[in-house]
């Protein structure tokens, strides 16, 4: 028999990082090597109550251990944030198609976040930046509801802002305590001269509604569908495209996605639910 | 010697009490108005029925259990030795059925070790129809009412006996350890079976002869996302997923994790894209809260997402879901109304080009 693909390996949270009041980061280690792709998604399973897919939040180029960001949204995400160090949890994967980094090389690069899709991005920003002279620039621009739901704040609002190449500006819908930074949705810091398009790629990761208006506003400053990747959040459960949940349209968002470009999903209704 | 590929045998029990003694055997059971499945037991007097008809649960069961383990946590589980098993009477209809889960099931980079493990084991001994049942409609989608390949052996009842017809190397072996127990089958009773299966075949055609198409089916799928006959005839249904269960094509399946005493299990189960809850994530957003999308969904899979994917249908024309459905959707009246729309669109089309 081959190895099981529904047999998680075996590992265990070194760490636990609160992140905002409802996401934290979890700090994994396995006991098997483990590579992965950014953007590449995992399969998490808290042994006997449940498994979920999350995109981990460090660079694959970390091979010690793996760290993945998790909001509590629903049933194992609530138990995983009871959860304290020393845990064991398993793991599937990785599974999927990542960002397509090479094709990235010699471009300007316009991140779009909000929120919890901060996670995957952080893994493609520490990526891009452990070669940041291979690209053109890191334009990002993040969003959050309030400057306390902000994720990675400690390097978000600091040492990443220093690096040479990248340009961050962030945003928040609404203010409690202290800030100085813009107010309003995401979209409200975006411009159209953020990056030169023709030579742009421009990767959106964030809430439904916030990744559509971003995506509108892309091809309004001239992006074409085939220049913006999104990264689609469906029910991923096999994770090998069997079990057909997370079906948009014809595609297996676990195994052609969850990084899709735009042109490829454009066509179908309602991608944005 | 010829090579034994088409023998005759008088009567059925010799031929499967010779199957049994090697391996675990299932035959139909006719069981009120369906046939079903039961284990043969070779020491009792047991009547051996030839089921005229496909049995009214799928052939997935024996492939894809309802429900079985999937991973035990932390020690992983040494899967259960499975012993070589027949299967008796499958039609043409669960043997195409058996090639689309194989498409799923043992692709190269993501193979489900379970469902290998079963389909090296099995052997399938498949039968004509010569009763097709009014929801029958396999001969629209390329399906006839004899098996045309994917079998070991297959069985053809004539009036002195059943041809048997050799599939594979599996099963020519099985004729030749038993040389005793056949008789070679002349052209006759070919021609006998010929016509038998040409009866049949006129049969369901004529049972389906308003099932016509303008285009091909994909096609009409394919052009329906903004029909709104999905929503009108998914009016009756009671979403009870019987649809979806008895459809031998049909392998959604969900993963969920136990507690046992000593240790944690991952299990696989049957799901249902007509399930509300089916595609929803955590969030709570789910692409298709509507019922009608969802029927649409499991149209579009069937007959065009599975075809661009792995080049045949999805749908065997096998008619169960028709038979088990508690409301009055009927695949067969959703694909009419579909292409006679499509029709009225193109000729909407046409004239607006004049």
């Amino acid at each position: 028999m081959n190895r099981n693909l529904y047999q998680p390996i075996n590992g265990g949270i070194v760490d636990i990082i609160d992140e905002s009041p409802t996401i934290k980061s979890f700090v994994v280690v396995l006991e098997e090597t483990f590579k992965f792709e950014t953007g590449q998604f995992v399969e998490l399973t808290l042994p006997g109550e449940g498994e979920a897919p999350f995109t981990p939040s460090s660079s694959p180029s970390d091979t010690k251990k793996m760290e993945i960001t998790i909001m509590k949204a629903g049933r194992v995400t609530a138990l995983l944030h009871e959860c304290e160090k020393g845990q064991k949890v398993g793991i599937r994967g990785p599974y999927g198609k990542g960002y397509p980094i090479e094709d990235f090389v010699g471009k300007e690069i316009y991140i779009i976040g909000g929120g919890l899709g901060l996670a995957p991005i952080r893994s493609l920003f520490l990526t891009l930046v452990e070669r940041i002279k291979d690209f053109k620039s890191v334009v990002c621009r993040f969003g959050a509801k309030t400057p306390d739901d902000f994720i990675y704040k400690n390097t978000l609002f600091d040492t990443w802002q220093k690096i040479e190449g990248v340009d961050i500006k962030l945003t928040v819908d609404e203010v409690n305590g202290n800030w100085a930074g813009n107010t309003g949705v995401v979209t409200t810091i975006l411009a159209r001269h953020d990056v030169n398009v023709p030579n742009a790629v421009a990767v959106v990761c964030g809430p439904p509604i916030m990744m559509k208006f971003s995506t509108l506003k892309l091809l309004e400053f001239g992006f074409g569908p085939k220049q913006i990747y999104l990264s689609m959040e469906k029910n991923m459960s096999c994770g090998v495209g069997k079990c057909g949940h997370c079906m948009l349209g014809k595609y297996y968002v676990c195994k052609e996605g969850p990084v899709f470009a735009y042109d490829q999903i454009m066509a179908y209704p309602n991608i944005w639910d | 010697m010829n090579k034994m590929q088409t023998v005759l045998i008088n009567e059925l029990k010799p031929f499967l009490n010779a199957i049994a003694e090697q391996m675990d055997l299932y035959v139909p059971k006719k069981t009120g108005t369906h046939y079903i499945y039961n284990r043969y037991d070779l020491s009792a007097e047991t009547c051996v029925e030839f089921n005229n008809i496909r049995t009214c649960m799928p052939v997935k069961e024996f492939l894809f259990p309802l429900r079985e383990l999937a991973a035990v946590f932390p020690e992983p589980f040494e899967p259960k030795e499975i012993k070589p098993f027949v299967v008796f009477g499958l039609k043409d209809c669960d043997l195409r059925s058996i090639e689309v889960l194989d498409k799923v099931f043992t692709e190269e980079e993501f193979e489900d070790p379970f469902y290998v493990n079963r389909r090296e084991k099995m052997f399938i001994i498949s039968s004509d129809c010569s009763e097709p049942a009014q929801s029958c409609f396999c001969n629209v989608l390329d399906g006839r009412p004899f098996a045309q390949s994917g079998f070991d052996l297959n069985v053809s009842q004539v009036k002195n006996g059943f041809i048997i017809e050799v599939g594979s190397r599996k099963g020519e072996d099985f004729i030749e350890t038993y040389p005793d127990l056949f008789t070679m089958a002349g052209d006759a009773l070919l021609a006998e079976r010929d016509k038998n299966r040409a009866e049949t075949q006129n049969q369901l055609e004529q049972n389906n002869t308003d099932l016509k198409f303008d285009k091909p089916v994909n096609e009409i799928v394919e052009n329906s996302w903004d029909s709104n006959v999905y929503d009108q005839e998914a009016k009756t249904c009671v979403e009870c997923q019987a649809c979806t269960r008895v459809c031998p094509t049909c392998h959604c399946f969900y993963l969920y994790d136990t507690k046992q005493r000593d240790y944690f299990a991952k299990m696989k189960m049957w799901d249902s894209c007509m399930r509300l809850k089916y595609a929803e994530v955590a969030g709570g957003a789910n692409p298709r809260k509507i019922l009608g999308d969802r029927l649409r969904h499991r149209f579009m899979h069937k007959f065009s997402y599975f075809l661009d994917r792995y080049g045949i249908d999805m749908c065997v024309g096998c008619g169960r879901c028709v038979d088990a459905e508690a409301g009055e959707v009927d695949i067969r009246k959703v694909l009419k109304k579909l292409n006679e729309e499509l029709k009225g669109k193109d000729k909407a089309k046409a004239e607006a080009a004049k």
